[in-house]
């Protein structure tokens, strides 16, 4: 609340009032609470602090208790001034869910985290400042794709790029964060802006500002796909605004593939049962139901 | 008529009748018969809306959006009840939370869409169920358990449908796309444009990614690199317009994302990968090498063979030749001739070959080796022992000799010798 008196009282605490210009520029303000459910695994919990590191306006929280009462996150958000959440919740130890949400008034996007692989575990040779501002790349599919792609867009762009004069900010641009929308589903890459010095000869004249310079990307990690699953119109409730209809649950794959198995077993079983039936109806089993004997049966024929 | 409504009204004051509480009344009722008929509908009505939601699978937007044209023209009606009976439901979830803004805004959108629904053929189909819909909301506004209610429909539907469609899944439901709610909270929190770029950073593609196959890695990644890059590209440019730092100087050092540690166990990972693949490399090298090596030996022996054959061949027609020769003409004996020499000159050849290999130089490593080892010309041993043969032999035998009389004669004395000199 402090932040929302400051901003309203336009005063600073000395009295002076405030400098008109500052106070009317517009400034891209954002603080961004990562936290999880409890029941993530380590793969989980690293990406979490992946995303931590290369995010220096975020905060980290310890494990929220609950899965049901997600409201009260809203009040955790405002106890650490933060206008962002990024809510991990896991599912059964091994969904991982991600929620985007803008409090105090919305909207939320509910995302299913796939492909899950952490800066650890990739072992790629790029780095980069700890606390250096990304440059976010979006697909261009995100402002043709429809109205819920772009607010899927704004609140990727508040929750991942990191505000200009930051505390823990560093002044240099040295990776980008890519997101790509391909098949519903939202890519996301980090890679190393790494600048070589290059010879004249081989040089692109189509960067008259610095010719001397190569550019080329080393890819740091982590890599994820986000599909989006439902929006909200509030923080953590409100009505439903979109809801994805392609969207499989992860619970829905699985029942599949196990319902399939069991299909394969049920058919046997019903086959077999139908091969006794018939051959009873024909009479082929002793003792049960009898046999057609037609008029040119050697019974009848040589009897 | 003025006059009489005068004192109509104040008769009701007089009796203390509050027109507005009546009315709600009379509304109340309304709403509660409308429901009870909306429930005897409800069966039908269901079954109605599901053959729309699975037949009209082609075009799920448009049902969606008939749908949710349906839901905020509920919505409007209801707000307008709702004007009239007072808020008494104060919850803040589902669709009635900000009343009346919300639900004005609500019908607004309503408006829009139907304007656009005009157009599409499916609005004439869900006349009906809009209109119970609207019926039962009007119902529903004041108990706030209907609230759910207006909710199970669609649940239901789905459940019927997976009951019905049995062993085949359908994963099928219906979208929400409600895009002026969007829109409206896009704008809430939409950053102002007025920012200068260096405040986001945020690039968009010139053109949409098109990845033909998405399982295929290596066109995956790169069309995200691609795109990254041309990003910096527009983004190093925005910011060098801007007067904003893009590059890190080399000089300058601070705490990097991954840890020396990190970069220690990539950097191993990446040595050892080499070694590994150049060890594979070696030894496949030699691998070919020694494959070579038997090839080319195994070609010298069928050579050996070969050149074996032939000779063999040679001699066996000189054979059958030398064996014709009696019974040849006088042609055969041209060709013989020839065929005589070739065989005189290996013959010679040969012949030389030893002479030059007993009287020329060293003979070869092995035969010195071997000479070396086991002696030079065969077997010494027992050579003069006596055989069979030799025991057998009775040439120098001479029994004379062995008696002593036969031999030689014993020298005279020196007398004897003296007198017959």
């Amino acid at each position: 609340m402090a932040s929302v008196y400051k901003s309203i009282s336009k005063k600073k605490p000395n009295g002076h009032p405030r400098d008109e210009d500052a106070a009317l520029k517009p400034k891209n303000r954002q603080r961004l609470l990562i936290l999880s459910s409890r029941g993530v695994t380590f793969r989980h919990r690293h990406l979490l602090t992946d995303l931590h590191t290369l995010l220096p306006h975020s905060r980290k929280d310890a494990k929220l208790d609950t899965k049901t009462h997600l409201t009260q996150l809203n009040e955790l958000a405002d106890l650490y001034n933060c206008n962002n959440i990024a809510f991990f919740e896991a599912r059964k130890g091994q969904d991982l869910y991600m929620w985007l949400s803008k409090p105090p008034n919305g909207p939320t996007v509910k995302l299913h985290v796939q492909n899950l692989h952490t800066m650890e575990e990739l072992n790629f040779t790029g780095n980069c400042l700890k606390g250096s501002r990304p440059v976010l790349s979006f697909d261009r599919s995100f402002e043709e794709g429809g109205t819920y792609l772009r607010v899927l867009r704004g609140l990727l762009e508040q929750a991942f790029g990191v505000p200009q004069g930051g505390r823990k900010t560093k002044p240099f641009v040295d990776h980008v964060m890519s997101f790509t929308l391909v098949g519903g589903k939202v890519w996301v890459r980090v890679y190393q802006i790494s600048e070589t010095e290059g010879s004249k000869s081989d040089t692109p004249t189509d960067t008259p500002h610095d010719p001397s310079t190569n550019l080329s990307l080393i890819e740091i990690g982590p890599r994820f796909v986000l599909t989006p699953i439902v929006m909200l119109e509030g923080s953590f409730g409100g009505p439903v605004i979109y809801e994805n209809k392609e969207f499989v649950s992860p619970n829905q794959v699985r029942a599949d593939v196990r319902r399939q198995k069991a299909g394969r077993y049920n058919r046997r079983a019903e086959g077999t049962l139908e091969r006794k039936v018939k051959r009873r109806d024909l009479g082929l089993r002793t003792g049960e139901g009898e046999r057609v004997v037609d008029e040119l049966d050697e019974r009848r024929l040589f009897a | 008529m003025a006059k009489d409504h005068k004192l109509k009204a104040a008769l009701d004051r007089h009796k203390g009748v509050d027109h507005k509480l009546e009315r709600q009344k009379k509304l109340q009722k309304q709403a509660e018969k409308r429901k009870k008929q909306k429930r005897k509908d409800k069966g039908q009505d269901d079954e109605e809306l599901e053959i729309e939601t699975f037949s009209d699978d082609e075009q799920p937007t448009k049902d969606a959006q008939a749908l949710i044209t349906a839901q905020l023209a509920r919505e409007g009606v209801a707000a307008e009840a709702a004007g009239e009976l007072e808020k008494i439901d104060g919850e803040g979830e589902g669709w009635e939370t900000d009343e009346s803004e919300d639900a004005e805004e609500g019908e607004n959108g309503g408006i829009e869409l139907g304007a656009l629904e005009d157009e599409s053929e499916s609005e004439s189909e869900l006349d009906e169920p809009v209109r119970n819909g609207n019926g039962r909301q009007n119902g529903d506004v004041e108990e706030d358990e209907e609230e759910d209610e207006e909710d199970i429909p669609l649940s239901d539907i789905e459940s019927l449908a997976s009951d019905e469609k049995g062993d085949v899944i359908s994963h099928q439901r219906l979208t929400i796309n409600n895009t002026a709610a969007l829109e409206r909270s896009l704008k809430s929190f939409a950053l102002p444009s007025s920012l200068p770029f260096s405040a986001v950073q945020s690039v968009t593609s010139a053109e949409p990614v098109q990845i033909p196959d998405i399982e295929d890695d290596l066109s995956r990644e790169l069309a995200f690199y691609k795109q990254s890059l041309d990003a910096v590209k527009e983004a190093r440019a925005l910011l060098k317009k801007e007067g904003v730092p893009f590059s890190r100087p080399a000089d300058y050092f601070a705490e990097m994302v991954k840890s020396e540690e990190q970069m220690g166990k990539v950097k191993q990972k990446m040595v050892d990968e080499a070694a590994r693949k150049k060890a594979s490399a070696d030894a496949r090298r030699q691998r070919d090498l020694k494959k070579f090596g038997k090839a080319v030996q195994v070609a010298k022996l069928q050579e050996r063979a070969k050149a074996k054959n032939d000779t063999l061949d040679k001699i066996n027609i000189l054979k059958r030749k030398r064996q014709g020769a009696d019974l040849t003409t006088k042609e055969d004996d041209m060709f013989d001739v020839a065929l005589e020499d070739a065989a005189t000159t290996e013959k010679t050849d040969r012949a030389s070959k030893r002479e030059r290999g007993a009287a020329g130089g060293p003979p070869n490593r092995k035969r010195q080796k071997k000479d070396e080892k086991f002696g030079f010309g065969g077997k010494k041993r027992f050579a003069k022992s006596n055989d069979a043969k030799s025991a057998g032999d009775g040439k120098g035998y001479s029994v004379k000799k062995m008696k002593g009389k036969g031999g030689k004669q014993q020298r005279p004395g020196k007398s004897k010798r003296a007198k017959s000199a």
